[in-house]
């Protein structure tokens, strides 16, 4: 047995992927490059929604800004001939997580509904998962952030406010989920409906380019989404399974 | 899917089922602020704890004219909405729509009215009463509306519509003064000037991006700052994916590649000021090739005569291969729509240009149809802003009467003319002449820094007020705006400063109201009043209700069919100018192109932090300003990015660093619109530039807006650096394949990676 079968064999025993398949919901959020116009509405509801600081001109300039979805832009030929694309990146929720097998406390794990989570009082700030993520979409708080009165009334109560020396990501909206499905059992349904849930990035999206749902289902728009041959996901080749799927970018061009 | 059509929509509203907001009960609680000693013994009716209550309202960050919806909880606003039944924005919300929040409980709001205690724009005020405001100001507007003076008084507003507007109208018109002026630096004069010119209404026709199949854009960023971006991106996502009748093909026509330009199938760089001269090209050769069979085909190919494909691919930069394949594709794939604004509508010859646009729609048949471009009725109610525009033209003469004593008092509502007009203009030479200026600012801006006194209205979350969205949805489109707090500070609503006023004047006849909401009612009370009885909900008070439950209103009459019959005359007429630029093209060899920029639009959102932090679409800079240029230019200059460089026009100069934009053609230099505030709050003051600063007064001369696309720049290096803020990483992908593309056309019937591994997990 070679190193890389002993490896993966370890990896099964501790780790089935999957192995939330028994629970209720696999939630997904599929992207579509050909609706998104990096317009970067998504960047500030989701800053709005999740109480992200404003780290200012210093920390920014030391790479410390904390958005936990971004838009990046790459370009392609020259002028005149230049084009320019945009993908939304935010954390993948990978099933088969990097960043969780790495933290020595166990602080980011992986909830039943296949979300990738982060417990900010038990992270104790080695900001390993960062290293290990490979899509560069945690971010680490290196000072206490500071809302200027009456800023902080914005705050939103549902969403902790982090410290200092604590990660923090991209949650897919977690305290949307939680309040849907308390109204899902409140209601006496077993299960929340589809549409219930909308995060708050994919809410506002201008061109519904974000759709999320839960996959278990497959009359859901996001399963619905999944089939489309357009489907791929960021760096597939790390076997990372992540739940964000992007639609490819069509390219019509001449 | 996506698209609320008329009828979908008046059945929301008719429902009143949408909207979970309990306004009405807000409005009550306004009515009578109590102070609680021990908060909430009694909680108000519209809030228990930890459960969040929703108001229905309007955006106002910009002149789109969203529907939001607000979340608050015990009392204070959460998170801003797109409220899913407003047709403009369908649930959705822009960038700058999303940070609405940080303008009402901004650290840097003006609390209280004040008097101006230093020289003018020296910036030092002492806080006075409301009473002692509102007094001296009514007396000052008093004796000269007694000696028949009350045209000596000017009001510039920023654009406004609904009955706030009407209310603006019966003050000044009580008053005596016909000098009552909206102020946006991106109004579309020149839009309106060319659709009064070809269509016979000045007015804006509903783009019906959804339905298209062919898009060309000459200049207009319709998915970035122009008219209704969150509209636009609405159709615009609609029909690149999804939709029944295949994708949306877009091509974007500019000197510099905007968010549009990115988003679209092919960016085709042309000089700038010559989008008219290529849309007619176009014209000719559609014509030329049988395209057009109308009874005035020869009057057409007469008028288009001059405009040859070789000679203008000559005038336009663009190559003949590209304007007569793009003709062909405009022409052949219906429904085809040209839309023209932004840079195209920016120049010396902009209501030509746009006049050539609309004569492009004509040709190939996308006049009053779907998919193309549809007429819009009136708005439903109250007034429209753009008749108050004011042009650059109007405001050059607002500022001559004023230096020449002719304007005792100005009376300033949110617009900020001292930033977003040029240096040139001696706006703010000729505001020192007037003796008197009031500001109803929320904050302290450029403008507000010269007022005598400060009367600092509420934000838009804390009034009153409604909307009918320009352009309209092609249909009667309403909405009402309230209170989603209760006011923070000592501010009040500016309706009910100028009702205030004209109490205090004895113009109680012209304008009996007491405040604000009840002036709506009233006119909401006649609304209901003309419905169709079989419409009508039982009584005035559950309509009202439900149209603040829902949000938007709509009315159940029939857009009147739009028929189109064009002047014989125009086609003769029909032709655009060289456009003019100002400065030597030797002394001076580049084009300046500024653009509103995503995050601020004119300027108005650079005291809010979020939009500060905001990394550019385009160039993912953050806090500040940046000069973009080909990478050609800089390499021929031997600058590179973070380089401080020079930009000085005939009219001025500003110091900023360079950015290496690959989308730009090597004679053009770009600069954002929004920075370089010398006021407006800790997080805009002395931050970028304003590029505004340094244009040339040049006009269109048919609208007299300002021509802000033609001015020439020169650049020198000033040997110094600046480091750009923005996001790290590599501009290129280096193979790593993060974004995919599938290069087939619909998209359809790849061969999909993901399948090799299963990704969806169904069993139950
Ligand atoms: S809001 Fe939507 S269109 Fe805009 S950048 Fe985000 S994903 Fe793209
Ligand atoms: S899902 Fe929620 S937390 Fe994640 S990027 Fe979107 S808004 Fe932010
Ligand atoms: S486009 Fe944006 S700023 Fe303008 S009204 Fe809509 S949400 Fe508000």
């Amino acid at each position: 047995m070679n190193f890389f079968d002993r490896f993966t064999k370890g990896w099964q025993k501790y780790r089935k992927p999957g192995y939330y398949e028994e629970f209720d919901y696999a939630w997904t959020m599929t992207i579509d490059l050909d609706r998104c116009t990096g317009c970067s509405a998504c960047v500030t509801a989701c800053q709005a929604e999740n109480n992200i600081p404003i780290v200012g001109e210093k920390a920014f300039a030391k790479g410390r800004q904390m958005q936990w979805i971004r838009i990046e832009r790459y370009w392609e030929g020259e002028y005149p001939n230049a084009k320019l694309s945009f993908i939304p990146m935010l954390c993948q929720q990978c099933d088969a997580a990097p960043c969780e097998t790495v933290c020595p406390v166990s602080a980011t794990y992986h909830n039943q509904d296949g979300l990738n989570t982060q417990i900010y009082n038990r992270c104790i700030g080695t900001r390993a998962c960062a290293v290990y993520c490979p899509y560069e979409v945690r971010y680490f708080n290196y000072n206490d952030h500071h809302w200027d009165a009456p800023l902080d009334q914005q705050l939103n109560p549902d969403v902790t406010v982090r410290e200092k020396g604590v990660m923090e990501k991209c949650t897919f909206c977690i305290q949307r989920i939680r309040t849907a499905k308390d109204e899902a059992k409140d209601d006496g349904r077993r299960r929340v409906r589809d549409g219930d849930v909308q995060p708050a990035c994919v809410q506002t999206c201008p061109t519904e380019a974000l759709v999320f749902g839960d996959r278990k289902d497959p009359q859901s728009k996001v399963s619905k989404k999944l089939k489309d041959p357009r489907a791929y996901r960021v760096l597939e080749e790390l076997n990372t399974l992540p739940s964000v799927v992007y639609l490819k970018k069509v390219d019509a061009d001449g | 899917m996506s698209n609320i059509d008329r009828r979908d929509f008046l059945k929301l509203v008719g429902a009143g089922s949408v909207g979970a907001g309990a306004g009405f009960m807000l409005a009550e609680s306004i009515k009578h602020p109590v102070e609680y000693l021990i908060p909430y013994v009694v909680p108000p009716e519209d809030f228990s704890h930890g459960i969040a209550t929703w108001y229905n309202s309007v955006c106002s960050m910009c002149p789109a004219g969203c529907g939001i919806t607000v979340r608050t909880r015990e009392g204070r606003a959460k998170k801003i909405e797109g409220n899913p039944s407003h047709p403009v924005n369908q649930g959705r919300l822009c960038a700058l729509g999303q940070a609405g929040l940080q303008v009402l409980y901004n650290p840097d709001r003006l609390t209280a009215p004040m008097e101006r205690t230093g020289d003018r724009g020296s910036g030092s005020f002492a806080q006075i009463t409301w009473e002692d405001g509102l007094t001296r100001t009514a007396e000052h507007l008093a004796s000269l509306h007694k000696n028949g003076q009350g045209n000596r008084v000017a009001f510039l507003s920023t654009g406004v519509r609904g009955h706030f507007a009407s209310l603006l109208e019966l003050f000044m018109e009580a008053l005596g003064s016909d000098r009552l002026l909206h102020y946006d630096f991106a109004h579309p004069h020149t839009l309106y000037a060319a659709n009064k010119r070809f269509f016979g209404e000045e007015s804006l026709p509903y783009y019906d991006l959804q339905n298209t199949r062919f898009l060309l854009s000459f200049g207009a960023d319709y998915l970035g700052r122009w008219i209704s971006p969150v509209h636009h991106g609405l159709g615009f996502g609609h029909s690149r994916q999804g939709r029944a009748t295949g994708r949306l093909r877009t091509v974007q026509i500019e000197p510099r590649m905007s968010i549009s330009g990115a988003a679209a199938d092919q960016w085709i760089p042309a000089r700038p000021g010559t989008e008219g001269h290529l849309a007619l090209g176009l014209a000719h050769h559609i014509v030329a090739e049988g395209g057009y069979a109308g009874d005035d085909r020869e009057n057409w190919v007469a008028a288009l005569r001059p405009y040859s494909v070789s000679r203008v691919a000559d005038q336009t930069g663009v190559a003949p291969d590209t304007i007569t394949r793009l003709a062909d594709a405009f022409a052949d794939t219906q429904p085809s729509l040209a839309i023209g604004g932004g840079a195209a509508g920016n120049c010396s010859n902009g209501v030509a240009t746009l006049v050539a646009v609309n004569a492009l729609n004509y040709l190939v048949g996308n006049l009053g149809k779907r998919g193309g471009l549809l007429f819009n009725p009136t708005p439903a109610f109250g007034s429209s802003s753009h008749p108050r525009q004011a042009s650059y033209r109007m405001l050059s003469e607002l500022a001559e009467d004023a230096r020449n004593g002719q304007i005792e008092v100005l009376i300033i509502n949110g617009a900020n003319p001292v930033f977003n007009l040029p240096s040139a203009a001696g706006f703010e030479q000729a505001m020192a002449e007037i003796p008197f200026i009031v500001s109803l600012s929320s904050f302290l801006d450029e403008t507000t820094a010269m007022a005598d006194l400060i009367l600092p209205s509420h934000t838009y979350l804390e009034s009153w007020g409604d909307d009918s969205p320009e352009p309209g949805m092609g249909f009667a489109v309403g909405a009402i705006s309230q209170p989603v707090v209760s006011p923070l500070y000592n501010t009040r609503a500016s309706g009910d400063i100028i009702l205030g006023l004209a109490q205090q004047m004895d113009l109680g006849e012209a304008l009996p109201w007491d405040s604000m909401e009840d002036f709506l009612k009233a006119r909401w009370r006649e609304i209901y009043e003309r419905g169709a009885p079989a419409d009508k909900l039982n009584d005035f008070e559950s309509f009202w209700r439900s149209i603040l439950q829902a949000g938007v209103w709509g009315e159940k009459t029939q857009n009147s069919a739009s028929t189109f019959a064009l002047d014989p005359n125009l086609v003769d007429n029909i032709g655009v100018e060289a456009a003019v630029f100002s400065g030597d093209s030797e002394v001076y060899p580049f084009v300046l192109h500024p653009y509103l920029s995503n995050a601020f639009y004119d300027g108005r959102g650079a005291n809010l932090p979020w939009m500060q932090e905001l990394p550019d679409p385009l160039t993912s800079v953050v806090y500040g300003s940046w000069v973009e240029m080909n990478p050609l230019t800089a390499k021929k200059l031997g600058l590179s990015e973070g380089d401080l460089v020079r930009v000085e026009s005939p009219h001025g100069e500003i110091t900023a660093p360079v950015f290496v934009y690959p989308g730009i053609m090597p004679d053009v230099i770009a600069m954002p619109i929004g920075q370089g505030h010398a006021e407006f709050g800790r997080y805009a003051k002395d931050r970028g530039v304003n590029p505004i600063s340094i244009l040339a007064p040049l006009m269109d001369p048919d609208s007299g807006s300002l021509a802000w696309g033609g001015t020439r720049v020169k650049i020198e290096a000033t040997g110094r650096q600046a480091k750009l803020l923005k996001i790290g990483g590599e501009s290129r992908q280096l193979g790593r394949e993060i974004i995919q593309t599938s290069s087939n056309r619909e998209g359809a019937n790849e061969h999909a990676q993901i399948n090799s591994i299963p990704i969806s997990v169904v069993s139950s």
